[in-house]
């Protein structure tokens, strides 16, 4: 057979995406790895992203860590998904950032998780903590976007975080927020701080947020797609 | 204690350690009354902090004599009929409490002459019962409500009271902030007979500018800014001073009108304010919201002091836009006078999405709204659909439907063919109906992890020459170095071991692959429910026609039933 190997280029379609990440299931994030010719880490603490950016390197991504789509051209957004033996996610899933200042008249049509979410490739990866990285295996992406439903309870759980952090509350907003989007730290540690609106409206020091999908609902992705 | 209902006045007075709780707060629920009424003039007499006395006079509609009493009872008012009317409140008081919750903590008069009327009458209520009393006396045109001895008979709530300095300073307070919510309405008070604050009708901007600077004292009226601002039905006017020295809490709030301490607000202003005001320096404003009386609730808080919007953070964006606006506009233009004031229309917010490329039409379709269905090839999709749709109902043409069956050993139908009892094997029904459906490529369904089957070179090769083969039967299998991989099975299949049956695909003689599947699929010990063997029962009956129950006798074993049943 012909080895496969990384794409030089970005895709030209959704379909050519598509075929590329299906060309990927089943194989091994070391296999993969070698394939490209990258050296596999023991452990992802300290490497956090690299099956990401692996993939993305697969796939024909360019963005690396900056704050675009994967696939502006495209309209796509890549998600990997990590789920356990059973195919049950194993984490929350990362969507962006929270704006927490500078959000005055923002609104769900214009926000950034609307955005990021219109069209998501998911990969799910088999990331059970006690198999090695090298042995993980990648799974068959599948192509998202969020049915009128979906849209309806993202929405919803988006205006209702904005309404907290816009009216101060951010300090008392919990990961139990929510139904399907849920807010929480996003910092590599405790320490890095940024600004945000406090309960009088003045400016207050707090860490960093990010949006995130809840188990869930990325389990009912799974279930649409492969039940 | 048995259970009873309470005396009216000991309900009055409940109700009143909501609304009353000193005097200040009686005088802000008569002069609302006195505006709800119309009135463009109204005299507040207070004698000792309102410990003693308080007078509230206007010359609004008044009350005719028939309706005093009714004015006094609880849950009485004008002000509203209907619920309808409490979701667009347009008046400042709607509850119908004020008089009888003062009333029932006071001595308190009520004196009334609506124009027509030729004769002042007042009334006055005391007892238990709180019996109306009315009599003749004079008065002009207007109203008139006395409150004598304040919490007399509540001596609880009277020692809340503070001196009468303090108590007049609230009153002051609560003068200040109304006269700020009506520039079209005379105020005066009076403390102890001396003339202390007088508000002439400010019918233009000049007058009105000059009641706020005699409201909010010190260099206000020279140095606020003007604040005019709409956005979507939305409209912010009035005055802000960002460098206000000396002059804490000279911060005045209106919703439609109505005075408001609203946490929303608030921090909405003081968001705003933020990185303008010296340390510890306080703002001050005057602060008129304007909005649709539909999009906002104001049956939240007895005292009203708080409201409810239906888009708080529209709400609260718009507000801490239109003052940032203001703060942020060049001070010449800001000061300049000559130029008349105009209202301004905020922009709409633009989205900041630094990670978006410029639209090509591809993306603006993907970007402009969700798409409903995924990207499915047609044929795919209506193949799909007709394997989800529930098979047809058999038609009463072909009313030879068994609807008695009996499953055995979940592998058996006991069921009647052709008048024999018969015992049918369920595995050979599927299988004739997979090989049906196998004779067009069937629909197939990715699994979410591929299945790895390690193998040797001999199943690799056939691997690669029977990749089409297999993809007609809805297997997608790929070959890496030392494994097979099957990515794609039948619809309806993921939950087969694949990992022993796909090697006795591949390995199996030339041209027999589709039984091979077949047979592993539906193995001659496979187990039904119920409910799948129903379907397979109403799916032969629908594919054989009037030869059903021949063609399922075939593969049955006839159970000498008659025989049995005759010895």
């Amino acid at each position: 057979m012909k080895p496969i190997q990384p794409a030089n280029c970005p895709p030209a379609s959704v379909d050519e995406l598509l075929a590329r990440a299906h060309a990927l299931a089943g194989l091994s994030l070391g296999e993969l790895a070698d394939l490209a010719s990258i050296a596999t880490p023991q452990d992802l603490r300290r490497h956090k992203g690299w099956s990401g950016q692996l993939l993305e390197l697969w796939l024909g991504a360019q963005a690396g860590s900056k704050p675009q789509q994967d696939f502006p051209q495209l309209g796509v957004e890549l998600k990997t998904l990590p789920i356990d033996e059973q195919g049950r996610p194993l984490e929350t899933t990362y969507v962006c950032y929270a704006p927490l200042t500078g959000i005055a008249g923002l609104t769900w049509e214009t926000s950034n998780v609307r955005n990021k979410l219109s069209q998501v490739c998911w990969i799910p990866i088999e990331a059970s903590r006690h198999i090695p990285p090298a042995q993980r295996r990648v799974a068959t992406a599948f192509l998202w976007s969020p049915c009128a439903q979906e849209e309806r309870l993202l929405r919803q759980d988006w205006e209702e975080l904005m309404d907290l952090i816009a009216l101060g509350q951010i300090e008392n907003i919990s990961a139990r927020h929510g139904q399907v989007l849920q807010l929480r730290p996003k910092a590599a540690d405790g320490s890095a701080l940024t600004q945000a609106v406090g309960t009088d409206g003045q400016f207050i020091m707090t860490r960093p947020r990010g949006f995130y999908l809840k188990k869930p609902f990325t389990q009912s992705l799974l279930n649409q797609a492969f039940c | 204690m048995p259970i009873q209902i309470l005396p009216a006045r000991l309900a009055n007075q409940i109700a009143a350690g909501e609304v009353v709780e000193r005097p200040a707060s009686v005088i802000k629920e008569l002069v609302e009354n006195s505006l709800d009424a119309g009135a463009t003039r109204i005299e507040v007499e207070v004698d000792k902090g309102g410990h003693k006395r308080i007078l509230v006079r206007d010359n609004g509609s008044g009350i005719v004599q028939q309706e005093l009493e009714l004015a006094l009872s609880r849950h009485a008012t004008s002000k509203i009929a209907s619920l309808d009317d409490l979701e667009a409140i347009m008046s400042l008081g709607f509850r119908g409490e004020a008089l009888a919750s003062i009333s029932s903590v006071s001595r308190l008069s009520l004196t009334s002459r609506p124009q027509a009327q030729e004769q002042a009458w007042q009334a006055a209520c005391e007892g238990r019962d709180m019996a109306v009393k009315l009599m003749p006396v004079a008065h002009p045109q207007g109203t008139s409500v006395e409150v004598l001895d304040l919490f007399f008979n509540t001596p609880a709530r009277r020692k809340f009271l503070r001196t009468e300095k303090t108590e007049f300073n609230h009153i002051d307070e609560v003068i200040k902030r109304i006269a700020l919510s009506r520039f079209d309405v005379a105020f005066s008070l009076k403390h102890n007979g001396k003339l202390l604050r007088n508000f002439p009708v400010a019918d233009n901007d000049k007058a009105r500018l000059k009641r706020v600077g005699q409201v909010c004292g010190g260099n206000f009226g020279n140095d606020a800014m003007l604040v005019q601002s709409e956005f979507q039905g939305l409209k912010l006017w009035g005055w802000v001073l960002p460098s206000a020295v000396g002059m804490a809490d000279q911060q005045y709030c209106y919703v439609n009108g109505r005075m408001m301490r609203d946490k929303l607000v608030n921090h909405a202003i003081r968001q705003a304010f933020e990185g303008w005001l010296p340390p510890e320096g306080h703002a001050a404003y005057v602060l008129y919201l304007e909005l649709d009386a539909r999009q906002v609730d104001v049956n939240v808080h007895p005292a009203k002091h708080e409201v409810r919007f239906h888009q708080a953070r529209m709400v609260h964006d718009f507000i801490y836009r239109a003052i940032t606006d203001v703060l942020e506009r060049p001070l010449n233009e800001a000061d300049s006078e000559n130029t008349p004031p105009q209202v301004h229309s905020l922009p709409a917010v633009e989205p900041k999405h630094d990670y978006i490329t410029p639209l090509r039409p591809k993306v603006g379709e993907a970007t402009s709204g969700y798409r409903t269905s995924r990207d499915v090839s047609s044929a795919a999709a209506s193949a799909y659909q007709s394997l989800m749709r529930p098979a047809a109902p058999v038609t009463s043409a072909q009313t030879q439907t068994v609807d008695q069956w009996i499953l055995v050993k979940a592998k058996w139908l006991l069921l009647m063919l052709e008048n024999d009892c018969c015992l049918l094997p369920l595995y050979k029904l599927e299988q004739y109906k997979m090989l049906q459906q196998f004779s067009t490529r069937p629909v197939s369904q990715p699994l979410l992890m591929p299945i790895a089957i390690a193998g040797d070179d001999r199943l690799l090769s056939l691997a690669r020459e029977k990749r089409e083969e297999c993809r007609a039967l809805g297997l997608d299998i790929a070959t890496l170095p030392n494994k097979v991989l099957l990515k794609q099975v039948p619809a309806g299949f993921r939950q087969t071991d694949w990992a022993s049956l796909l090697p006795r695909v591949l390995e199996s003689a030339e041209g027999q692959s589709k039984y091979c599947l077949v047979q592993g699929l539906a193995a001659n010990d496979k187990e039904y429910q119920q409910a799948q063997a129903q379907a397979l029962l109403s799916w032969s009956q629908q594919h054989f026609g009037s030869q059903w129950q021949r063609q399922l006798a075939a593969w049955s074993k006839a159970l000498p039933l008659e025989q049995w049943l005759d010895e």
